[in-house]
């Protein structure tokens, strides 16, 4: 094709292109609404709910009015004026077409104070006023696994937070039952408010893992039998206990080999072989995921709080852009995230009827003592690899990766090798060369937890 | 002061600080250094030339600086940290790997008063960043090359498709990083 029919072409599917618009679910029926990529027309959103939408051209802004609330946004601007104070939007308001755009988050941000929320903006949007919420249903499942708490007819991930005999899940937009759930084997009950489902759970049952399905769009929650065996650890536990994170997991593939291998295999098989060589070395260990489970990577750290372990391990395999790159290297916390975030994150997640200020500075001062007790983890660890044969030494180093944020006892992560890398990949699929890398690495975690500081660093649970 | 005059302060001070601070940078391309036969062209004053300094990853997974001439930067800080950083996206031209594993543009670019650069990139697809190594080397490479070349930016933060993200896998994303030196080769 000549250069000058290409062109043509591009300029005809262009101009053949029609305005993509999205249709909105409202309390009046579906309004088709302006709509490029996962931008949305926000005066027309804010029009659906009543509000009256006028610009300002003096100030460059648009103002909308809805009974005593008032929002003013400026297109070019990630800010608005909601009610009189100035308030940061999730992201910029945009002019295209005519039309004032942004994010569905950013519509959310303003729909919200005007009192009505937009949901389902991944599949088919919904706005709604904040008085009714997404009709949700729960019940229980049994399967092989475990039982399973279904929670159908929404496609949000919730965010989870633990609490004693319940489970917590905190989804973007209001919730309503359709039904009333009624208690049923390790459920004891279902309450909703607001944005929140609350599961309250039998005692000794714990949430396993989560994920999330389609058609039709689901969240499923699993319960562990091993919940019992967990308390059971604390309570008799006179060693310490290794927690052994498998990285990826179910949905999470992790990195790919040469031949499509997927990383979260050979960090199940490598951990699985790991926490065998502990036990053999008469440590309690326990993996946060027994076979291909998604599992979100605060639950990892959380499932080691819990058990107030003393040493938390999460195996890894690396890519790379740089074709070249190979060798093993270890991780510990960055210490720039050791904020008064990374607090609130361990809190959440091990909150308790006990959590309060106390709580915080105690877990402040056991986090501080953990990151030379992390250090010193990760330096015996790569010592050890590195004492194996033909291991490529990338050293001790530090990042915030977010599965080491709020782990309340010295933590380290293990990239084990470069799976972008073929010749190093062809090694890490060997199962003998992943017998010879759990045996270093449970060698080093052995050493330290035996070592005079391991004994001496303090966690959340034995803070004075 | 009366809601209403408190509300007009309010608007005025909006309107100024979009226009100031957070007015979007309008997309434009990376300039590139113009060819022989254009630099030849008698009737255009060639342009002064400034250096930029980039950030790729090697094959020792660290960062290698590569300093790259380009015709002078915008001094607004969002024009010039979207065009550095769509001069790192053009890719090395030294040999180095990319900082990306796909094609990325840069959609948006916000400073706040604390120093703060936010950039939004167009979201990867489906399992486009693999590996820790891949995402520290794209974080950092953009950190170190906007703070490298844009004064008063302390941090940036990492957006993508519009949105906050609280990671690509590994790293904490959640929030604005500061650059980091130890992560570039001597």
């Amino acid at each position: 094709m000549s250069r000058t029919a290409a062109i043509l072409l591009v300029i005809a599917l262009i101009a053949g292109t029609p305005a993509v618009a999205v249709n909105v679910a409202t309390p009046h029926g579906p309004v088709e609404v302006f709509s490029r990529g996962d931008l949305l027309d926000l005066v027309a959103l804010l029009r659906l709910t009543g509000a009256q939408v006028a610009f300002a051209p003096a100030a460059g802004s648009y103002t909308a009015l809805l009974a005593e609330h008032e929002v003013q946004f400026t297109p070019g601007g990630s800010l608005a004026v909601v009610d009189g104070r100035l308030t940061p939007l999730p992201g910029p308001v945009r002019t295209l077409e005519g039309h004032v755009v942004g994010s569905a988050a950013t519509a959310v941000a303003l729909l919200d104070p005007m009192g009505w929320t937009l949901s389902g903006t991944e599949g088919e949007p919904r706005l709604y006023p904040n008085a009714s919420g997404e009709r949700i249903a729960v019940e229980l499942v049994p399967s092989a696994n475990g039982p399973l708490v279904v929670v159908r007819g929404t496609a949000q991930k919730p965010r989870l937070v633990a609490g004693p005999g319940q489970m917590t899940l905190q989804f973007g937009s209001p919730l309503e039952l359709t039904q009333p759930a009624h208690p049923q084997g390790e459920l004891l009950g279902v309450d909703v408010h607001e944005n929140t489902l609350t599961l309250r759970l039998a005692p000794g049952v714990e949430v396993a893992s989560t994920y999330s399905l389609a058609d039709p769009p689901r969240f499923v929650v699993r319960l562990a039998a091993a919940g019992t065996e967990a308390r059971g650890e604390l309570a008799e536990r006179t060693g310490p206990l290794v927690v052994v994170d498998p990285g990826h997991g179910g949905d999470d593939q992790g990195a790919r080999g040469p031949g499509g291998e997927q990383e979260k295999d050979i960090t199940l098989a490598v951990s699985r072989l790991l926490v065998q060589r502990l036990q053999a070395a008469g440590i309690a260990a326990r993996l946060t995921r027994e076979s291909d489970d998604t599992l979100a990577l605060v639950e990892r750290t959380a499932l080691a709080n819990r058990l107030k372990a003393d040493v938390f391990v999460s195996v890894h395999l690396n890519a790379s852009p740089a074709k070249g790159a190979r060798g093993a290297e270890t991780y510990f916390m960055n210490a720039d995230a050791t904020d008064a975030q990374a607090a609130q994150a361990a809190e959440r997640e091990n909150a308790t009827a006990s959590s309060n200020g106390l709580e915080l500075i105690l877990w402040d001062l056991a986090h501080v003592a953990n990151l030379n007790a992390s250090s010193q983890l990760a330096g015996t660890i790569q010592g050890q690899l590195n004492a194996l044969h033909g291991i490529t030494d990338r050293g001790i180093k530090q990042a915030p990766f977010v599965v080491l944020t709020g782990a309340t006892m010295p933590a380290a992560l293990v990239e084990i090798g470069f799976l972008s890398n073929p010749d190093e990949a062809q090694r890490l699929l060997t199962p003998d060369f992943q017998a010879e890398i759990a045996s270093a690495v449970a060698q080093a975690i052995t050493s330290y937890v035996r070592s005079p500081q391991a004994a001496a660093t303090p966690t959340v649970g034995q803070a004075p | 002061m009366s809601t209403r005059r408190s509300v007009a302060a309010v608007q005025t001070l909006l309107a100024a600080v979009a226009a100031l601070a957070l007015l979007e940078c309008r997309a434009r391309p990376a300039q590139r250094p113009q060819s022989q036969a254009e630099q030849a062209a008698p009737a255009v004053p060639p342009a002064a030339l400034v250096k930029v300094y980039l950030f790729f990853p090697g094959d020792d997974t660290l960062l290698h600086r590569e300093i790259r001439d380009v015709p002078e930067l915008s001094t607004a800080g969002t024009t010039r940290i979207r065009s550095v950083v769509e001069e790192l996206l053009a890719g090395s031209q030294s040999g180095l790997a990319p900082a990306f594993p796909w094609a990325a543009t840069v959609e948006a670019v916000f400073v706040d008063r604390s120093g703060n650069a936010f950039v939004d990139f167009t979201a990867p697809p489906a399992d486009a960043v693999q590996g820790s190594d891949t995402e520290i080397m794209l974080a950092y490479a953009v950190v170190n090359t906007v703070v490298a070349n844009c004064a008063g930016v302390e941090r940036v933060q990492l957006l993508f498709g519009g949105h906050e993200v609280d990671t690509l896998g590994h790293l904490d994303l959640s929030r604005p990083l500061a650059a980091r030196p130890q992560l570039v080769a001597p």
